[in-house]
């Protein structure tokens, strides 16, 4: 028992004497759960999602579609869209003509056109289209099913004027003039009340029907049959599996990240053994070791995420073939932004332990920001904007641009020159520590 | 051929070398012979390139040495005291990848691994990957490494440390024949023996200072003495100790006594006088002088101190 103890106080003192490991152990989870909880929101005292972008495309004259649209701008899981902004600044009103366009470049991924035929005088309903690019499954679900609530919660009294203008449309204005006023007078004989203040109600759309607002859910026979919603997927329509080509970005980057940071902390192991001694003796620059390392690990990264998407055509069937060219294209931009991360951690630690650690806190930090694991849309406003400093995030979007939404080198060329932009920068400073830095420990 | 002109190097509060000056002419075996510590290893890296010094310049063939400019390393070769090989490669992946490093490709690259690898009797395990060779053979590899290129000066930091009996002499032939063929070389060590064998000037080095710096033979002309002599501790020999005091040094170790007779004391009146005191001749050893009495003589401490 005494070798034992003797044994593990051994341990004990290695331990507290690698502060790599300490910091593992006590501050790293701490930081991780503190900046976990600011991703997702845990602090917050509201719950459920807020901000999330949606166009609102009103191309309706009634009245009932300013309504439903105030409604749309008081739901706080919404950021409501309804003005085009031009290259010159200018603005004018959202059109339906301008959707597809703005949703394929990602700049909102859900909007609902309210129609001319909003309210039809020749049949009792309501019709609404919603586009939206199922880029991100739970995303999308969740906006679908607060867009309902809203709708659905708006509902009654809207169906109240559908079904003032159906009888216009019918009799005509003045004798369902007539109508309403008979019938206010009626209630006020009958029940009591001003019959000025009934008719305005009336007209309102007011019969009383609030209580059909509790029944508002898609699956409900009878709102179905009142509200026709036509539903537009703008992009991703052709995508041949969708799941799988939905996760396949954040994944890719989880590999990518762990392996190529592991490949760039294997410096620390020549710095050990000697063999920057040999090199930088001969005609050899520190920058050189550091390119050479750079080329490696883009030309690893490229060897795994193509062998990643083999498997998932394999064994999921996701459509690479289709988007070979662009798809190499985003891969070596990725792995190029992912070795420089690398680069970067092996330049800055002082031992493979202590770059092994913080490369373990930063991806795994990246990876939550970036949206590998959870829809950026759905995180505080002030993450969203961090979310955009991340290679994680940009290396996705390039990921989705090429696999669902079959974008042109055109469309991808933005997200390309990001990656290479974080590359550039964070390889100029890598080999700017590099140079200046103790790399002989 | 070398300059080392008044160099200093400190590594935060730590003053590694203290103004240290060196000339080393072309086709010298230069030994730097000090304990660890003492700044050999940050010598040869102010040579290597692989650090700058705080104050100072080197000179290589009268042009500066400097980190910036890794052209002008090319005719340098560095044996490092790290055995510095890719050790899941086989031995001569390693020398290709050393030798392309220097520019050397086809058939001259091909023809100067396998000279390399035959010198070292290394050329049966060629394909071997490194990491299944004995610590000698690693080491000699090592060696063959650093040569390929030609280099006009070769720094071997502590080249036979952890190295067989077998091997060091291996090392030890090779690196003179290459020196007899007109190779600089600049070898530091702390086992006195090799600088003795193997250095036509050795530089004593200790705290970042070389104190003594000559041939073998005139760095122990800097000794008070020119021999001494060993003898046992036992209660015989004490009378002679008490006697011997005013003749010279004597210094106790732990089972032996060593005198060394002030200059001019004749030997044959030391044999005299432990003659009248009836101590045999047998217990009594004579010999030179060695660089380690001469380390202790300058500063103070044993040299694998």
């Amino acid at each position: 028992m005494r070798t034992i103890l003797v044994l593990v106080r051994k341990d004990f003192a290695n331990f507290f004497r690698n502060k790599a490991a300490v910091s593992l152990t006590f501050a790293v989870p701490f930081a991780l759960i503190w900046l976990f909880g600011l991703v997702f929101g845990v602090n917050r005292t509201d719950s459920g999602p807020s901000d999330i972008p949606l166009a609102v495309v009103n191309a309706s004259t009634n009245p009932g579609a300013e309504k439903l649209i105030q409604a749309l701008q008081a739901e706080k899981a919404f950021k409501v869209i309804t003005k085009f902004v031009a290259d010159d600044k200018s603005e004018r009103p959202l059109r339906e003509a301008d959707l597809t366009t703005l949703m394929r470049a990602n700049e909102f991924r859900s909007a609902v056109v309210i129609p001319e035929d909003f309210f039809s005088e020749r049949s009792f309903g309501l019709h609404l289209k919603v586009y939206t690019n199922p880029r991100n499954e739970i995303e999308t679900q969740l906006v679908n099913g607060i867009l309902q609530k809203t709708i659905f919660s708006n509902v009654p009294q809207l169906l109240g004027q559908s079904l003032l203008a159906s009888g216009r449309g019918a009799i005509g204005a003045e004798r369902m003039n007539n109508f309403n006023q008979a019938i206010a007078e009626n209630v006020a004989h009958n029940f009591g009340g001003d019959p000025a203040e009934i008719r305005k109600g009336i007209e309102q759309g007011n019969f009383g029907t609030g209580g059909l607002g509790g029944m508002g859910a898609s699956g409900d026979p009878l709102i179905s049959r009142v509200i026709r919603v036509e539903s537009v997927q703008v992009v991703g329509q052709d995508v041949k599996s969708p799941a799988a080509t939905r996760i396949v970005g954040g994944w890719a980057m989880q590999f990518l990240l762990f392996a190529l940071s592991a490949a760039a902390t294997a410096l620390f192991s020549e710095r050990d053994n000697g063999i920057f001694h040999r090199i930088l003796a001969g005609p050899v620059s520190r920058a050189q070791i550091l390119w050479s390392k750079f080329v490696y690990g883009i030309c690893i990264g490229m060897l795994q995420l193509i062998t990643l998407f083999l498997a998932g055509r394999i064994l999921y069937g996701i459509d690479v073939e289709h988007h070979i060219g662009l798809l190499l294209l985003i891969c070596a931009f990725a792995a190029a932004a992912c070795t420089s991360f690398g680069m970067l951690l092996a330049a800055i630690s002082s031992s493979q332990e202590a770059a092994s650690g913080l490369a373990t806190f930063l991806i795994l930090l990246m990876c939550a920001i970036g949206g590998a694991w959870f829809p950026v849309t759905l995180m505080p406003e002030f993450i969203q904007h961090v979310s955009k400093l991340t290679l994680v995030y940009w290396a996705m979007e390039g990921f989705s641009q090429v696999l669902w939404a079959n974008a042109s080198f055109m469309e991808l060329l933005p997200t390309i020159g990001i990656l290479g932009a974080i590359t550039a920068i964070v390889m100029s400073i890598a080999v700017w520590r590099f140079n200046r830095g103790n790399i002989f420990g | 051929m070398l300059s080392l002109e008044n160099i200093t190097k400190r590594y935060g509060t730590l003053t590694a070398l203290d103004g240290v000056s060196l000339q080393i002419e072309t086709g010298e075996f230069f030994g730097l012979l000090g304990p660890n510590g003492a700044g050999k290893s940050t010598i040869m890296s102010l040579v290597a390139g692989l650090r700058a010094p705080d104050a100072g310049r080197i000179l290589l063939d009268g042009e500066p040495l400097s980190a910036a400019r890794p052209e002008a390393r090319a005719g340098l070769g560095l044996v490092p005291q790290h055995i510095a090989l890719y050790p899941k490669l086989s031995a001569e992946q390693n020398l290709r990848i050393f030798g392309q490093l220097y520019g050397l490709g086809g058939a001259v690259l091909r023809d100067r691994v396998n000279e390399g690898l035959e010198a070292m009797q290394l050329a049966d395990r060629r394909r071997d990957p490194v990491n299944t060779f004995s610590g000698g053979m690693q080491r000699r590899l090592n060696i063959i490494a650093a040569l390929l290129h030609r280099p006009k000066l070769l720094l071997c930091d502590e080249p036979t440390v952890g190295v067989d009996p077998q091997s060091r002499n291996a090392i030890f032939e090779f690196l003179e024949k290459l020196n007899r063929e007109g190779l600089t070389v600049i070898y530091s060590t702390h086992y006195m023996e090799e600088a003795t064998r193997l250095c036509s000037r050795i530089g004593i080095i200790d705290h970042g200072k070389i104190p003594a710096l000559g041939t073998l033979d005139e760095l122990l002309l800097k000794l008070p003495f020119e021999e001494e002599i060993r003898f046992p501790r036992s209660d015989a020999t004490a009378a002679l100790v008490a006697q011997l005091g005013a003749h010279g040094a004597v210094e106790p170790g732990d089972e032996h006594y060593r005198f060394r007779p002030q200059p001019g004391y004749k030997l044959s009146n030391f044999y005299q006088l432990t003659e009248s005191l009836g101590l045999p001749a047998r217990l009594f050893t004579s010999q030179r002088p060695t660089l380690e009495a001469l380390f202790l003589h300058l500063t103070g401490r044993n040299l694998r101190e």
